[in-house]
């Protein structure tokens, strides 16, 4: 196993794509970190709101790099089918099954450290931007810190099992990117418009399940502990609901074992078909 | 027992939707001789090869390496090393990257990277990105990665394609020695003259079955010549080859008997006959012309 997970990482070094992702990735975070520290300065006058523009920018820039790392994850795979390397990759190893672990922990590794280079940028880019305005307080830095590292790993995982699943590079590529960016705001706009069933209460079924879709997921996660810091516990849901689309989200936490959910069934799904696939 | 490098396939079968691309098929490569796998294209090496293997699944029947399915093997690049085709590269990476992430993933110190590199003659080609590798410097790379483990038996796929004359030669010696090892070595190939030197045994495929298995010298050897005659009278020249004991006699459409014997023991019969002799041919098949034979489309109907 150690022996393959040397293998991982000598293909991903000796191949560009891990940085070139990275470059979106930085591009990204500064963009959206020091448009995030403009705002915040102007509209708060540096009180202490600024922070909490600080994390909500850095939580919009984490869910982004999410969607960077899953790339990653899908052309780690895909490329290995696109370039025919697969054979040889079976060839040298004991059992696919390691070879998908393997492959699942290198991607991991990856989508880890765009989190990472996300928050550190992000934070530099935001205070240099705001110009002295206050740091936020360590617990929910660290906590959108966590989440954040934690999306992006279980995106990247996903990509993985995307890529094992669908083999084809473009394929998977414009299949994840379509369902992520656009697909599943249709589908929750769709759930949402449900009408309540006759004689209830609260929010119908259908709308509530939005909460349940894996980019939701993720990104209510990630907008937990900002819009606690915003609204306070008992309203942070509400700012949630505007933020990302969804009707009644459970807890941060609830969200991303959601998400783990989501990204374990992907796994599942391709370790039994990458063990039987032909390789012709 | 001990690991040996033999080769069996026990019956197999693969069947992809309604196409059956290997029906049946049986054959063993024992430790210390050159398998010859011939058949034209399209008549079901490479599958059989991919499921030696264990890339595909077979329908039925086995496929086993040491006495293993390939997905049991404990270290399989040390029980056999695939050379399938030459398009399995990554082209950004060197010819060195691509060797050492093998090597990482089989477990072999990096230093057995540059004696394969050295073995197959790419060592001053180690640093250049493998996508300007041309099709016969790409065989080299992959017959490089087969042999990183140091396996007991090769499985290689048309590994002749893309090499020049003299690397056709050195490629004939390597496998010689290779197997004069006590290894075990299957070579594919849709031309018999390419294994012609090479193999102790043949498995000649037609349409994914077995339609001959042995020695070359057999095949060689089940070759008799035959005499095409024409005569006066056919059924009178018959009727005394006949009654020398010869019965292998055949009618040709043109009308000439075509008789299982040497052109001396036919004009004898002939004269002995009376009958007169307008033309006579001596015709012998040489063993690319059998092989062609044994793997043509034999055409529609019973003959």
């Amino acid at each position: 196993m150690r022996g393959l997970l040397r293998a991982e990482l000598r293909k991903t070094a000796s191949t560009g794509s891990w940085w070139a992702l990275l470059v979106p990735v930085v591009l990204l975070t500064v963009s959206i970190n020091a448009f995030g520290g403009l705002f915040g300065a102007t509209v708060t006058g540096l009180g202490a709101g600024s922070a909490v523009v600080l994390l909500a920018s850095l939580a919009y820039t984490l869910g982004l790099t999410s969607v960077l790392a899953m790339v990653h994850g899908v052309v780690v795979v895909t490329s290995e089918f696109r370039h025919r390397t697969i054979t040889t990759t079976y060839l040298t190893a004991p059992g696919r099954d390691r070879v998908l672990v393997a492959k699942i922990l290198t991607a991991g590794a990856i989508g880890t450290g765009y989190a990472a280079a996300a928050v550190v940028f992000g934070l530099g880019v935001g205070l240099a931007v705001q110009g002295g305005g206050a740091l936020p307080a360590p617990g929910p830095l660290l906590g959108v810190t966590a989440t954040g590292i934690v999306v992006c790993w279980l995106w990247s995982v996903f990509g993985v099992a995307l890529g094992m699943l669908v083999t084809s590079q473009v394929g998977a590529l414009v299949l994840a990117l379509v369902y992520v960016l656009a697909g599943e705001n249709v589908l929750a706009l769709v759930l949402n418009s449900a009408e309540p069933a006759v004689g209830s209460t609260g929010p119908p079924l259908l709308a509530r399940l939005t909460a349940y879709l894996p980019v939701n997921a993720g990104d209510i996660a990630l907008y937990d502990v900002p819009a606690r810091e915003l609204a306070g516990p008992r309203l942070s849901g509400v700012v949630i609901e505007g933020l990302a689309g969804v009707t009644a989200p459970p807890t941060g936490w609830v969200s991303l074992v959601v998400l783990a959910t989501w990204v374990t069934a992907a796994v599942a799904a391709a370790w039994l078909v990458g063990a039987r696939r032909d390789i012709t | 027992m001990e690991p040996s490098g033999r080769i069996t396939a026990d019956a197999l079968s693969k069947r992809f939707g309604s196409v059956t691309a290997v029906e049946g098929l049986s054959f063993t490569v024992e430790p210390g001789t050159v398998t010859g796998f011939l058949g034209p294209n399209g008549s079901g090496k490479t599958t059989t090869l991919r499921m030696l293997l264990g890339l595909v699944t077979p329908t039925s029947g086995e496929a086993r390496i040491d006495g293993l399915r390939f997905a049991e093997l404990p270290h399989p690049a040390g029980a056999v090393g695939g050379v399938l085709e030459a398009q399995g590269f990554h082209p950004a990476r060197t010819a060195r990257a691509h060797l050492r992430v093998h090597a990482a993933a089989i477990g072999v110190p990096d230093e057995r990277v540059e004696e394969v590199l050295a073995l197959v003659g790419l060592a001053g080609d180690a640093r250049r990105p493998v996508g300007g590798f041309s099709l016969g410097m790409r065989q080299r790379l992959a017959l490089a990665t087969a042999l990183l483990g140091d396996p007991r038996a090769l499985v290689l796929d048309e590994p002749g394609n893309g090499l020049d004359p003299e690397g056709v030669a050195w490629l004939r010696s390597f496998l010689r020695g290779f197997a004069r090892d006590g290894r075990s070595v299957l070579v594919s190939s849709h031309l018999l003259a390419e294994v012609d030197q090479t193999a102790d045994h043949v498995v000649v495929l037609r349409d994914g079955r077995c339609v001959y298995q042995g020695g070359l010298d057999r095949l060689r050897a089940s070759n008799r010549p035959r005499v095409l005659v024409r005569c006066a009278s056919p059924v009178e020249l018959a009727e005394q080859l006949a009654r020398g004991g010869l019965l292998e006699i055949d009618t040709l459409p043109d009308g000439r008997l075509a008789v299982a014997a040497d052109a001396v023991r036919v004009g004898d019969a002939a004269l002995a006959a009376g009958v007169a002799i307008y033309g006579m041919v001596e015709e012998r098949l040489d063993l690319e012309q059998l092989y062609f034979q044994l793997t043509a489309d034999q055409g529609v109907g019973p003959r």
